[in-house]
């Protein structure tokens, strides 16, 4: 009973052996198991314990030549070679590793007991691994090659190659390189060769030549010393790294580097990737000889604005002693830093200085003035600007960005008539200032004064069509106003002008047009009236479009229109083409330019609204044209009509564009009016328009949701007030109620409340909400609440998900606590 | 890297007309169908310094902007046109061959 007890356990203890030497070896812990499959040999010479020992040697062996350990790996090898059985595996890397470690008669023993067939065949890699040693001068090795090998025979062609390509004997060279196969050991080599003895218009093919070597070849390094060569700059340098130190020294002598040229690139190489940009800095300002002192310095000047504390030492040395230098670098890099303030202060000491020397730098103080004012707010830039003229009164375009500040940044219209005046009279020809004068002056209604401009400016440029029309429209606002005024003698003579001018074919018309007002009023009322419609069926196809222009052009000389419109056919029933609806827009536009106050071009819209609205249904095919329409309307803020046509539109195309237009009419381009629903709607079309990258009409609606927000939040401090973060006092109930959802399920909802909007308005939604929580709540309170738009929003979210049968984990009530609780946060500190 | 005088191939004491001449010359040797940057690159010089009054802006507010690999381009520029590696420093290079370098790459094939 003891005798079979101590069996099963002698089993069991073999059993558990054998388990944990296959878990070692399958685990590649090699060492373990090599012990344990040792024991179990003892136990038992079994045929598989035998072949993973020898394997574990093996795998040891490479593990110990991984590490550069190749005596070890040797030694291992050989303990392989005890148990493995034949054909041995690694026998080409045993040998190498022999020669590794200096166990070079070992190494040649191994050698000369290969076949030849072994060496060339079997072991090809060994072989262009010997080739290349032979070519490191380990000659002797010859001796100990298989005699009938491919080796030595190849050796003796590259021998003669080298020799030849030694004495410059091209030719013989490449013969030589011809009678080595394609799978020679030295094939490499021959690549090496061919890319020597390329001349320098085939030296471009070299880079993909070199490639062609591959990683493991023992040539690789020699590829990559010879494409070093070649290289400059980051590449070369990158090339570099992968090099000997002795391969990196033969390539700098080849390149002709200096010592200190020599010592950068080795830096480099040991800081690799890690230069920051003060090893950077200060690696330049080491090695400025090298870099070129100019460069040198251009790169430090650049590297400050990174690296700022750089700055004494770029002092020390590049030897900035000019104190306007140093002002003026200072000022560069506080602009760089944005900081204004500081650069200010830099600027106006090289002010001071440059003052020094006038008038020889006059020029340099009016460039640093303009400067500034280019960095400047509109209220400093226009004295800094004023000022640089002081120093360079011909600068051009500092008059006309003072005008164009004076004009649109800061509207001073004193100030730009003085400033007009003044560049006027220093440029006297020039036609964008005469263009503005004219402008100007008939913006003032002195068409006079605007006459004698545009008639400088075609004196100028004679065929300036802005000066014709500027010129035109001055003579017939100056007719229209001494047709007012009754001077009835001088009408004729401004219309006359107005006439000569080679203007196009319909501003003519626009001339006999007011001649037929001048006949009517101050001559005969018949032929006047036949005069104005005949001119206005010539101007226009359609009775609207007449109808339009003779309200404006009656208006324009504050005469009654009844009598007018009687003469004119019917209207009111007339239903335009696209073509007539352009026509109008044009005509609008036309007016538009011309009219200081636009309540005129409203009566005349107005008089012809009932025709306008009928077509607008016909026209619903035309969406690119009743677009041009909302866009006139909107200019001219004419909500009424806007509104009527955008709601077509957004009816029938449900876009982004259509919405917006809707919405700007329905707030009447007030955007303080506009409410929460409103607001989520243009969001949603602000997305929708961005997804279907119609980016025009997303900057439209992205400026709408702004001034709204400022509307609401008209304290917009860019500076001190954002650095309160908004989160910090966790005041946004919605994130607070619902930031524990998913985007997914967030997304979801938002669809839904989307949707429910599309079909609902904001009062039939509160009502609902008064039906649905009324009871739940003291409908006072809820009255109360309903106010708060975040509320409602918070609501919509709780009505979306309950219709969408999500469990959000928030009730009516926690809402309402929610809100209730909303007193503020954060005490006032003041209060 | 390069100045706009450097891109025109001007000195920084040249007149506005042998800058426009430059230019022109510029533009001839690089029409834009060749070479549609360095064209770009061309204008945007000579609108840089065409007059004095852009020279002597570039002068005042122009803040080099150097990149480190551009100076190591110039640092390790190649001196003279590109050759093969001479004779003499190849035949060097092949006794670098260092068996230990080699065995690095002379790795176990999966068996």
């Amino acid at each position: 009973m003891k005798k079979i007890i101590q069996k099963i356990s002698a089993g069991l203890n073999e059993l558990t052996l054998l388990q944990k030497a296959r878990a070692h070896y399958e685990a590649g812990r090699y060492k373990e198991a090599t012990d344990l499959f040792k024991e179990l040999l003892k136990q038992s010479n079994d045929a598989e314990h035998k072949r993973c020992l020898a394997d574990c040697y093996l795998q040891r062996a490479w593990a110990m030549a991984d590490k550069g350990m190749h005596k070890e790996a040797c030694v291992l090898w050989e303990n392989y070679a005890a148990y493995g059985e034949a054909p041995l595996q690694a026998q080409d890397a045993y040998v190498l590793w022999l020669l590794a470690g200096k166990n070079n008669h070992k190494a040649y023993a191994v050698l000369e007991g290969f076949e030849a067939r072994q060496l060339d065949e079997d072991y090809p890699e060994l072989a262009a691994h010997l080739g290349a040693l032979l070519l490191a001068g380990c000659t002797d090795m010859l001796a100990h090659l298989p005699k009938d090998s491919a080796l030595p025979r190849h050796w003796e062609w590259v021998g003669e190659a080298l020799d030849a390509y030694r004495n410059g004997e091209r030719e013989r060279c490449e013969q030589a390189l011809k009678n080595l196969p394609f799978r020679s050991a030295f094939r490499d080599l021959r690549t090496l060769l061919k890319v020597q003895l390329l001349d320098a218009a085939s030296l471009e093919q070299a880079p993909a030549m070199l490639a062609k070597i591959p990683e493991a070849s023992p040539y690789r390094p020699l590829a990559d010393s010879c494409l070093a060569y070649l290289q400059t700059g980051e590449d070369f340098i990158a090339t570099m790294a992968g090099l000997e130190h002795l391969q990196r020294r033969v390539v700098a002598h080849a390149k002709g580097f200096s010592s200190k040229q020599m010592n950068l690139l080795e830096t480099l190489l040991k800081q690799k990737n890690q230069l920051n940009d003060k090893m950077r800095f200060n690696l330049v300002l080491q090695y400025q000889e090298v870099f070129g002192t100019h460069a040198a310095q251009a790169y430090c000047q650049g590297a400050l604005a990174n690296y700022p504390a750089g700055y004494n030492d770029y002092r020390k040395h590049f030897a900035l002693k000019d104190p306007f230098e140093e002002s003026r670098l200072q000022a560069l890099l506080c602009e760089q830093g944005k900081n204004s303030y500081d650069a200010r202060f830099y600027w106006e000491r090289c002010i001071d200085i440059l003052k020094k020397n006038r008038p020889a730098d006059d020029k340099k103080i009016a460039l640093i003035l303009r400067h500034m004012a280019e960095l400047a707010h509109y209220d400093d830039a226009v004295e800094l600007l004023a000022d640089s003229l002081e120093y360079d009164a011909d600068d051009r375009q500092s008059y006309l960005s003072l005008l164009s500040i004076y004009e649109q940044n800061r509207p001073d219209p004193v100030k730009y008539e003085e400033w007009l005046e003044r560049s006027l009279k220093r440029f006297p020809a020039d036609t964008d200032l005469l263009v503005r004068a004219a402008k100007s002056a008939a913006s003032r209604k002195a068409f006079k004064k605007a006459v004698t401009y545009a008639k400088a400016l075609l004196k100028v440029d004679p065929v300036n069509t802005l000066a014709k029309q500027l010129l035109f429209a001055n003579h017939m606002a100056h007719a229209r106003r001494l047709l007012k005024a009754e001077k009835f003698h001088l009408v004729e003579k401004e219309i006359q002008a107005a006439e000569q001018l080679s203007v196009d074919k319909s501003l003519r018309r626009q001339a006999e047009l007011l001649r037929g007002f001048y006949l009517w009023q101050a001559e005969d009322k018949k032929q006047g009236l036949q005069q104005i419609a005949a001119t206005l069926a010539k101007l226009n196809d359609d009775p609207v479009n007449m109808q339009f222009q003779v309200q404006m052009e009656a208006g324009l000389l504050e005469l009654p229109t009844a009598a007018l419109t009687r003469a004119l056919p019917a209207f009111k029933d007339y239903l335009l083409s696209a073509p007539e609806l352009q026509r109008l827009i044009a005509a609008m536009e036309y007016y538009d330019e011309q009219l200081d106050d636009r309540s005129l071009l409203f009566k005349a819209l107005d008089k012809i609204k009932a025709p306008l609205k009928k077509s607008l249904q016909w026209l619903l095919d035309h969406e690119t044209l009743l677009l041009s329409w909302c866009q006139a309307l909107e200019k001219i803020a004419h909500f009424e009509l806007l509104k009527h046509c955008a709601k077509m539109g957004n009816v029938r195309w449900r876009k982004p564009i259509w919405l917006y237009y809707q919405t700007v009419a329905e707030c009447q381009g007030d955007s303080s009016r506009l409410d929460f629903m409103a607001l989520f709607r243009l969001q949603n079309a602000f997305e929708d328009a961005h997804a279907e990258n119609d980016h025009k009409t997303a900057v439209l609606i992205g400026r709408l949701i702004e001034q709204a927000r400022g509307a609401m939040n008209p304290f917009q401090y860019e500076d001190d007030f954002d650095e309160f973060d908004e989160e910090a006092f966790g005041d946004d109930p919605i994130e607070d109620l619902f930031g524990h959802l998913p985007e997914s399920v967030m997304g979801r909802i938002a669809k839904k409340t989307q949707d429910m909007m599309a079909k609902t308005d904001p009062d039939r939604f509160m009502a609902k909400c008064i039906s649905q929580y009324g009871k739940r709540i003291d409908p006072q309170r809820l009255g109360i609440l309903l106010v708060n738009p975040d509320f409602v929003g918070a609501i919509m979210v709780l009505v979306a998900a309950e219709d969408l049968k999500i469990d959000i984990g928030v009730s009516f009530e926690d809402i309402v606590e929610r809100f209730e609780d909303d007193s503020p946060q954060f005490r006032l500190p003041f209060f | 890297m390069n100045s706009p005088y450097q891109i025109l191939g001007v000195s920084e004491q040249a007149t506005d007309a042998d800058i426009k001449q430059a230019y022109l010359q510029a533009v001839k040797d690089n029409p834009p169908e060749r070479d549609s940057r360095r064209f770009r690159q061309i204008q945007q010089a000579f609108d840089m310094i065409k007059d004095e009054d852009g020279r002597l802006r570039y002068a005042l507010f122009h803040v080099p902007n150097v990149e480190f690999d551009a100076l190591l381009d110039r640092a390790f520029a190649q001196n003279g046109p590109i050759r093969p590696l001479p004779a003499g420093d190849f035949l060097k290079l092949l006794s670098t061959v260092s068996i230990d370098k080699m065995l690095a790459k002379f790795k176990q094939k999966p068996s």
